[in-house]
């Protein structure tokens, strides 16, 4: 009987020492793996993985807590007053405007993430299929946008090709970062196509990336490039592709896939492509009865007073912003909000008005004027299907005249400046100076993700207004989110921080 | 099971006694005769030994219980023994008829513990086993088995906060085991490793052996780490031709305790709410009493090596929440039967559970708590100022936007009436265990055996919205769905066992076996918005909207593998010296492929040291050591594969996206081909005692555990090279990895006491409690990733959505909160804060106790008896949601009501808006009575009664605690996040006090 004991424990431990024979597979039922894509026969691949690069870019750009939020809260236009408890979220909104945010304000590490999510899915494609030279061209074009982003918001970021192993990547500076960007925009350009596609990036839209970035070469490396900016905008503008819309609007509605004007959208779309919920954000809890909206909206962002003032009354671009009494969809059921503080001025009616109380803590419910540049469409969801406009005519018109006039040829700028106005039946300038210029661009491009980044270029970012005081120039700069340092310990926080 | 073996032992035992008395039969003596009957059941009891005393002369009963021995003049007395039975001794005299009732020892019945592929003697186990057995059980309203296990295990807590009864308990066995992976014990059911727990009644369970530390674990290797539960049904009996059928049914009435208290209508005004005009007390819209009933019948039978059990229970529970309720109905059916003279032994196993539940948006007890009390339930109201046209209008309005309810456009204002009754959420759960075991003695020394068992659990869920519901169905015109859930997990095992007395005295017992379970889930969601009607979810086609928000489809599937081969040998050197050994190998699918093969050996050893020295009062003192290392499994089975899976849906054509529209295969996880096992290496020392020939009993044991390779998600740089899949990128900003250690600790102690006679009365109290050294992080990173900590919980919205207070930093311990300490309020009534800036945030203590204990009590007078449990927890802090955000009188007051508790500072009111600080967090120390029962056993004179037993009781008598809101439970998890304990939430349920009368009989 012993022996058999014996030799079951024997047998036992031969089969330990040779589990790794043992290897078992795993089945996949659900999703696909790399095999998968790479056997597959189908013609539509590529280009489907193609779109599906660019859904990463369309992700958060447009969501509360984005890129998109921490550029417009940050600027003279807008903020998110806080009302009592609702809009405190730990203050760092209030910080983000008054431009006191802490490194660990988690907004900042959401859109590090968003810029890098999208690099990473263009490098993963490119490993996928390095061969195919016009879908890497494409793919590093729309990598360049993603850094064109970082450079700006953050500035030493880690630059990671398609051809990087290993962990933590090196940190770069803001030169190499620019270098990059300029190398990625000129290897690459002439593999794009040059039709007027608005949904990808093409000839047209990679000279934007490019503009933008001359047009900031001085913020960006103390070195300006406003020549260079002109001649990447002219590229664009003489390119026939594009024209100005005669409605303002037209730019921003909910099918304004036909816009003559847009070069490069993110094309939103309520069921499948969401997150584009602008309207949540900025519009008064009863506002969801004047849009019927599928979901209550939060009351959140709000126009500033004086940016409300600097329209001048024939100024259709006005109605960028939402003032007034509110109504049911109806349009004359009034909207009455019966928890109204005592001392709002116009009690429970409700009315936006443009003066807001105070910024913080409690600023009245109904106060300011609200974001209504974006169409917003009876019965929309908490996503709307407006395409966001990242890079239009008009911007590049008055890059142009930025570009002409810091080279001096100021009577080219109000050329510029002035056929921009004409859309908008906004009565001519006659003189121009950096501080009017800069003006027109925020009329112009109100809450379409630009306005930090040119007062930053127009050396107004650190200025005092409203309930924001001055501020320090280290603040230009975005800090490394804590998040990302703590992941990555090569990299060096942004000096001030 | 239990004392099955000891059965098979004393029928030897008898048979040899039996020749000896033969021997003794030559003698000259007298006969006497006599029957020997269960003293509870009145049955005859077949094999009693009958001994002459101080001799070797002796007999043993027949089937009908009958014997007849010669005593020899000068015999003193008879002793009547049987295993589980206390033995009776009765002079010899004059009498020659002898007619004795044994009474079941209940001591003798706990000492076969069940460890896992058998059972072992009690005195043998040399690791930390806690038996529990159906005296022993909580009495009450428990519709959850584990429920009848709180408080009675130390270092096992089982806490439910709140009392919703479709609320499943949350089990933690010494602590935090794990982040990522399972940290709930795992469930062995009558041997079916990982069986549901729904598959088993309350009433069903025999005993529960709680396999505590890692050598005791071992063998079930990689799904041990968090300790393992083993629960043993109850069997027939074998007695010949016997049927028992025993009904228990009782009856329950609940009402919610506790509530938060809050302004009245004229307060709520007096601070600056608005007024409606009406006066509603929100709760009492909400809450009900709940009347239950539990039925539980069964029969048990048997006759020679067969025996049977059939059982049914049902259990209809209402919550005290309108619109809450669990529904079960569940059958069992245990056979046993043993072939070729018992040598082939053969069991079959069969249960099915149907589960009913129905729940409500749990958001409706936060509305009810804080919804304006001058509102109305239905839109009504007089306002002099109104015209009747304008009045009638408004009624018009509502009745047809919201069926008449009161609802108004404010933000986070729904009313709960409304909530409750115009969305539906529902369960329907179908559970079935069926297990098939064959055993067969191939020598007396060798048994082998087989199991095969399949465990299917099928839940369909259902939600519905009506389009006249104003929080989620008003928008979107209604909305319903479905969702198809299933799990079916298969194991089969065989093994061997070989037991010898290999050398004099020692004792060889040894196991050897192989596995293979297959795990394999389903699911299929269904959902459309845009209803003409309210259908609910049974008509999903009368939705026009079948895909975007609120509405979907989609469908996945996993198959897992896991193999095992495990060993255990046991030694026992002459009941004094023991030592066990045991080795589980594991290979898991999921895993990496150099991976994907863990080995968890254990030791353990102990010595009985009464049988070496004289130890005085101690009856048994034995001291054990152990050792064990086990492991755990990732959550899924894919996380080391790179897959695609369905992104963004993309239209080539936006022209024409029905020809030209397909899904775009996207990586959402980042894949980690190096993914292994989680493990856990754990000593435990101990000590079993007995003082005063086992008056006294307990254990007392002391544990270290670290836990390496920690299975977690965890953050990556963003974007860049995957360093653990070169050539893929973190697409995602996480990755499942083995990426930390965490240490642990703990003292857990037990003492019982049998029959302490206080007068008539006999009192058996038993003690238990256990002293956490928290779990503390050792390291949070793997290659070049490298954590300081990790940041959880938000209080949430409104305004505390993005300050995480519960901090989780490397060299401290799990659940730490952090923020600014309160100093003080100005006269005005701000908080004086010690800083506002995150940098300078404090550690402010735990969320996790440092101790628990539980209370046992029994007694008995006559035929009364009485139960009862205190139980409670010290050390935990817990953040009171309720004050977080609704005791301010800030600028918030005019909207939502105000809580205010006995540690809401009134004088000055705050007036600050709400900001997360030590004001909010509370002492969560309590003691609880947690349930008692008072039963009575009628004397029955009908022969066909055997007991009859009538009861009553009560749930949660009362709460001792400093805590001011809704439940002072330790909360390990929040919504299941283990790095955020602590956190009451403003959803968390009423609990409610329980009232239970019911009644047991046993017909023979």
């Amino acid at each position: 009987m012993l022996r058999l004991v014996k030799s079951i424990c024997v047998g036992g431990f031969v089969a330990l020492a040779t589990t790794s024979c043992w290897e078992l597979e795993q089945e996949v039922l659900t999703g696909l793996t790399a095999d998968d894509l790479a056997n597959s026969p189908r013609p539509e691949l590529i280009d489907v993985l193609k779109q599906g690069a660019y859904a990463s870019v369309i992700g958060n750009w447009g969501g509360h807590g984005g890129m998109w939020s921490i550029n417009e809260v940050s600027s003279d236009q807008l903020a998110i007053p806080q009302k009592g408890a609702d809009w405190e979220d730990g203050g760092i909104w209030l910080r983000n405007h008054r431009h006191t945010w802490a490194v660990g304000d988690g907004a900042y590490n959401g859109a590090w993430q968003y810029c890098y999510g999208i690099v990473a899915q263009c490098n993963l494609l490119m490993s996928q299929y390095p061969t195919i030279e016009g879908l890497n061209a494409e793919l590093r074009v729309l990598r360049a946008l993603a850094y064109l982003w970082l450079i700006d918001n953050f500035g030493n970021v880690p630059i990671i090709l398609e051809t990087d192993r290993g962990g933590n990547p090196p940190q770069n500076t803001r030169q190499e970062v620019f270098n990059f960007i300029e190398s990625s925009i000129k290897d690459n350009v002439d593999l794009l196509p040059k039709t007027f596609v608005k949904t990808n990036l093409n000839y047209y839209s990679a000279h934007m990336i490019l503009a933008k970035l001359y047009l900031n070469a001085e913020v960006y490396t103390g070195v300006p490039k406003w020549a260079e900016a002109e001649a990447a905008i002219d590229v664009v503008i003489n390119s026939g592709g594009y024209s100005l819309e005669p409605n303002f609007f037209a730019n921003f509605s909910a099918r304004n896939s036909g816009s003559s004007e847009n070069i490069f959208t993110l094309p939103y779309d309520a069921n499948n492509a969401g997150g584009f919920n602008i309207h949540h954000m900025t519009f008064h809890y009863g506002n969801q009865a004047t849009f019927q909206l599928q979901e209550q909206p939060w009351n959140g962002y709000t126009a500033l007073e004086e940016f409300y003032n600097s329209f001048e009354p024939g100024d259709a671009r006005r109605a960028s912003l939402r003032e007034g009494q509110q109504f049911a969809a109806d349009g004359r059921t009034p909207i009455l909000d019966n928890a109204v503080e005592p001392n709002d001025p116009d009690g429970p009616t409700l009315i936006f008005t443009p003066r807001i109380n105070e910024l913080a803590p409690n600023a009245l419910r109904q106060a300011g004027t609200r974001i209504n540049k974006f169409e917003v469409p009876l019965g929309s969801p908490n996503s709307l299907d407006n395409d966001f406009p990242i890079f239009r005519l008009a911007d590049a018109i008055l890059m142009k005249a930025e570009a002409a006039f810091r080279l001096g040829r100021t009577s080219d700028a109000l050329a510029l400046v002035n056929q921009v106005r004409a859309r908008a039946n906004a009565a001519p300038l006659s003189t121009l100076t950096a501080d009017i210029l800069l003006a027109e661009r925020g009329r112009e491009l109100f809450a379409e993700g630009h306005r930090r980044s040119d007062l930053i270029r127009f050396g107004r970012f650190n200025d005092a207004w409203w309930e924001k005081n001055p501020s320090q120039p280290f603040r230009n700069l975005f800090p490394i989110p804590q998040n990302q340092l703590q992941a990555n310990p090569n990299l060096t926080q942004n000096p001030g921080y | 099971m239990r004392n099955y073996l000891q059965k098979v032992k004393a029928w030897t035992i008898a048979g040899l006694l039996m020749v000896i008395s033969v021997g003794a039969a030559f003698a000259q003596g007298r006969e006497v005769t006599g029957t020997v009957l269960d003293a509870t059941l009145k049955d005859p009891l077949p094999g009693v030994t009958v001994l002459v005393k101080g001799t070797t002369r002796g007999t043993t009963t027949d089937l009908d219980g009958k014997f007849t021995i010669t005593v020899q003049p000068g015999d003193q007395s008879l002793v009547f023994s049987f295993v589980g039975f206390t033995a009776q001794e009765v002079a010899i005299g004059n009498q020659s008829v002898f007619n004795i009732e044994l009474a079941e020892d209940i001591q003798s019945l706990q000492e076969a513990v069940v460890i896992g592929y058998g059972t072992q003697d009690k005195k043998e186990i040399t690791s930390s086993v806690t038996n529990v057995g159906a005296e022993q059980f909580n009495r009450g309203n428990f519709p959850n088995p584990t429920q009848l296990l709180q408080g009675k295990v130390a270092g096992l807590s089982v806490t439910r906060p709140g009392g919703n009864p479709n609320a499943q308990p949350t089990l933690r066995l010494r602590g935090i085991s794990s982040f990522g992976a399972t940290q709930s014990p795992l469930i062995v059911l009558d041997g079916v490793i990982g069986a549901s727990i729904d598959a088993v009644d309350p009433n069903d369970i025999e005993s529960f052996d709680v396999l505590k530390d890692a050598s005791a674990a071992a063998i079930y290797g990689t799904r041990g780490a968090a300790g393992v539960i083993l629960i043993t049904t109850k069997k027939g009996s074998s007695k010949k031709g016997y049927a028992n059928v025993t009904l228990n049914t009782f009856g329950a009435a609940e009402t919610a305790s506790n509530l938060i208290p809050v302004l009245s209508p004229e307060e709520f005004v007096a601070r600056g709410g608005f007024d409606w005009g009406s006066s509603t007390d929100w709760r009492k819209e909400i809450l009900q009493t709940a009347y239950n009933g539990t039925v539980n019948a069964s029969v048990t039978g048997g006759f020679d090596n067969t025996n049977y059990l059939v059982s049914v229970n049902y259990r209809n529970n209402d919550g005290v929440v309108k619109g809450t309720n669990r529904e079960t109905l569940n059958t069992r059916f245990n056979f046993n039967h043993g072939a070729l003279n018992n040598k082939l032994r053969m069991n079959v196993s069969l249960a099915y559970t149907n589960t009913n539940t129905k729940d409500v948006n749990s958001e409706a007890v936060r509305y009810a708590t804080i919804y304006n009390p001058t509102a109305p339930v239905w839109e009504s109201g007089y306002n002099p100022q109104e015209s009747s046209q304008d009045r009638e209008a408004r009624l018009a309005l509502a009745n047809r936007r919201f069926g008449g309810y009161f609802q108004r456009d404010l933000f986070d204002y729904f009313n709960p009436v409304a909530l409750i009754n115009q969305q539906q959420f529902t369960n329907e759960i179908k559970s079935a265990i069926y297990s098939y075991r064959l055993e067969y003695d191939i020598t007396d020394k060798i048994t082998i055996a087989s199991q095969f068992s399949e465990d299917r659990l099928s839940v369909l869920s259902g939600s519905w919205f009506s389009w006249q519901d104003f929080n989620v169905g008003f928008g979107r015109s209604g909305q319903a769905g479905q969702n198809q859930f299933d799990r079916t997990t298969s194991i089969w095992n065989g093994t061997i066992r070989y037991e010898n007395e290999i050398f004099d005295r020692m004792n060889f017992t040894f196991l050897a076996g192989g596995e293979t379970q297959i795990f394999k889930e389903r699911g299929f969601n269904a959902s459309a918005t845009r209803f003409l009607f309210d259908q609910s979810y049974n008509n999903l086609g009368a939705g026009y909207v079948r895909f975007g928000n609120g509405s979907d489809m989609s469908s996945f599937a996993t198959n897992a593998t896991l193999n095992s081969v495990f060993g255990r040998a046991n030694f026992n050197y002459n009941n004094t010296y023991f030592l066990s050994a045991s080795v589980r190998a594991e290979t898991y699918s999921g895993f990496g492929k150099e991976n994907q093969t863990g080995v968890f050996p254990a030791f353990s050893a102990g010595a009985d040291l009464t049988q070496i020295f004289d130890m005085g009062i101690f009856s048994n003192f034995k001291p054990r050591a152990s050792y064990g290392i086990v492991g755990q499994l990732p959550p899924s089975p894919t996380l080391a594969i790179g897959l695609f899976q369905n992104g963004n849906r993309i239209a080539l054509d936006a022209d024409n996206p029905f020809n030209n529209g397909f899904v775009a295969p996207r990586q959402v996880g980042n894949p980690n081909p190096q993914l292994k096992w989680e493990t856990t290496t754990e000593i435990n020392l101990g000590i079993d005692y007995g003082i005063w020939n086992g008056k006294v009993t307990g254990t007392l044991d002391v544990y270290s555990r670290k836990i390496s390779d920690l299975l977690f998600n965890t953050q990556v740089p963003a974007g860049a090279p995957n360093e653990f899949d070169p050539g893929n990128f973190y697409t995602a900003n996480s990755i499942w990895a083995n990426i930390g250690d965490l240490s642990q600790a703990g003292i857990e102690f037990l003492v019982n006491v049998n029959n302490v006679k206080l007068g008539p009365v006999n009192w058996t109290p038993s003690f238990n409690f256990t002293m956490y050294k928290r779990t503390t992080i050792d390291r949070i990173g793997v290659g070049s990733i490298n954590l300081p900590e990790i940041r959880q919980a938000t209080p949430g919205s409104p305004g505390q959505n993005n300050n995480e207070i519960v901090w989780n930093r490397v060299g401290q311990e799990v659940g730490r909160f952090y923020g600014p300490r309160f100093l003080g309020l100005t006269e005005r009534g701000e908080y004086i804060l010690s800083t506002e800036r995150p940098e300078e945030f404090e550690d402010l203590g735990s969320g996790l106790p440092s101790g628990d204990f539980g209370f046992s009590n029994s007694f008995s007078y006559g035929k009364w008896d009485m139960n009862f449990l205190l139980r409670g927890s010290w050390g935990h802090l817990i953040y009171n949601s309720f004050r977080g955000f609704y005791e301010n009188a800030d600028g918030a007051s005019n909207t939502w009501n105000s809580v205010i508790t006995k540690n809401t500072p009134i004088s000055p009111l705050v007036i600050s808006t709400p900001t997360f600080s030590d004001l909010y967090l509370e002492r969560g120390d309590f003691m609880r009575l947690d349930n008692l029962q008072i039963g009575y056993n009628v004397a029955s004179r009908s022969s066909s009664i055997s007991n009859f037993r009538i009861y009553g009781g009560v749930q949660n008598l009362f709460t001792i605690t400093q805590f001011s809101g809704v439940d002072p439970e330790v909360r390990w998890t929040d919504d299941g996040n283990p790095l955020a304990p602590g956190i009451e939430r403003r959803n968390t349920y009423f609990v409610p006090r329980i009232w239970t009368a019911g009644l047991t009989i046993t017909f023979k």
